[in-house]
């Protein structure tokens, strides 16, 4: 078991300032759990970086992926559709502030009549709001899908 | 080289522009499915998918965030359809057939079997540690690359490092132990 307060420095051993470094050398001489930690911590690193580093493609790798995209023929036309429901989502973003805009101005006292009319458009804004999220969502799922 | 390549594709000069990309990004790409998916043979096949999603994507790209970011972006998702349709199940380490023959070409040195042969206890980690490890070592051991390429915060990277490294490290000396007590 690796003594706790030695643990983090172990396995940043390699980044140790020296001063850090020598301190560490000095507990892993007198600590036997330490000192394997650190000798397997090793051979892990060493093992790992000897399999691992800089690992590449077979060198036909180039030559395989250059013939599959002459075989594709030329590269596709930029599509409208993200640019479209991008033009849609700004302006359902016009039309939201728009539509906040106006139920944060004030309203003078109304008529009955008057009262019915204006609940009937507020009811109409509240779907043209919701319609107007859900193009903003549209947009921004289009975003995030480009 | 990304400013040479957005400067071709402004122009639309697409072929020139993947002529480009492709010798700039085959390894960075190769590697980064290599961790994910752990089998080279695989990742290669991957990483052709990917350049060819490139090619066919490269008129829509539009600059919004860097090629690289995209780039890898692409490379992850590939990786993740190929893990989620269970291609990517069947663990490897670089003994095997395909990846010792990547390695051998790559002229990685095979494991020295007087050791305790550290690959073999990759895959007790979990599947997460098991991709950072693989890519950290691949990456020359930097946390930034790692972290660049998986799209994952600084802090996330270095505390599956470390749990992944100690793992290793403990199981490692246990087998040591064991060799010694044998």
């Amino acid at each position: 078991m690796v003594c706790a307060e030695f643990e983090e420095r172990l396995l940043e051993y390699a980044e140790l300032p020296n001063g850090e470094r020598e301190r560490v050398d000095a507990h892993a001489a007198q600590c036997s759990s330490c000192r394997e930690f650190l000798e397997a911590l090793r051979s892990v690193d060493s093992q790992l970086t000897a399999q691992l580093a800089g690992l590449e493609v077979t060198p036909a790798f180039a030559r395989l992926v250059r013939r599959r995209v002459r075989h594709e023929g030329s590269a596709a036309r930029p599509s409208l559709v993200p640019e479209l429901l991008d033009f849609v989502g700004w302006g359902a973003i016009v039309t939201l502030l728009g539509l906040l805009a106006w139920w944060l101005v004030p309203l003078a006292p109304v008529s009955n009549t008057k009262l019915a009319v204006s609940f009937n458009a507020q009811y109409a804004a509240a779907c043209v709001f919701l319609v107007a999220a859900l193009l903003i969502g549209i947009r921004s799922f289009a975003d995030l899908k480009h | 080289m990304e400013q040479e390549i957005h400067a071709c594709l402004d122009q639309k000069r697409y072929q020139e522009a993947f002529d480009r990309l492709l010798p700039e990004f085959q390894n960075k790409v190769f590697r980064l499915a290599y961790a994910m998916l752990g089998d080279a043979g695989l990742a290669e096949d991957i990483a052709q998918e990917v350049f060819i999603r490139i090619w066919k994507a490269l008129p829509g790209f539009r600059g919004q965030s860097a090629l690289s970011t995209w780039i890898y972006a692409i490379t992850r998702n590939a990786c993740l359809t190929a893990l989620k349709k269970g291609a990517g199940k069947r663990e490897s380490s670089l003994e095997e057939p395909n990846v010792a023959r990547a390695a051998e070409e790559a002229g990685v040195p095979p494991a020295r079997h007087a050791e305790i042969d550290v690959l073999r206890f990759l895959d007790q980690l979990p599947e997460r540690h098991r991709q950072v490890l693989r890519l950290y070592y691949m990456e020359e051991r930097s946390y930034e690359e790692v972290a660049r390429l998986l799209e994952w915060p600084m802090g996330t990277v270095k505390t599956y490092l470390h749990r992944a490294r100690k793992e290793l490290a403990e199981a490692v000396a246990r087998s040591k132990m064991e060799r010694g007590t044998a």
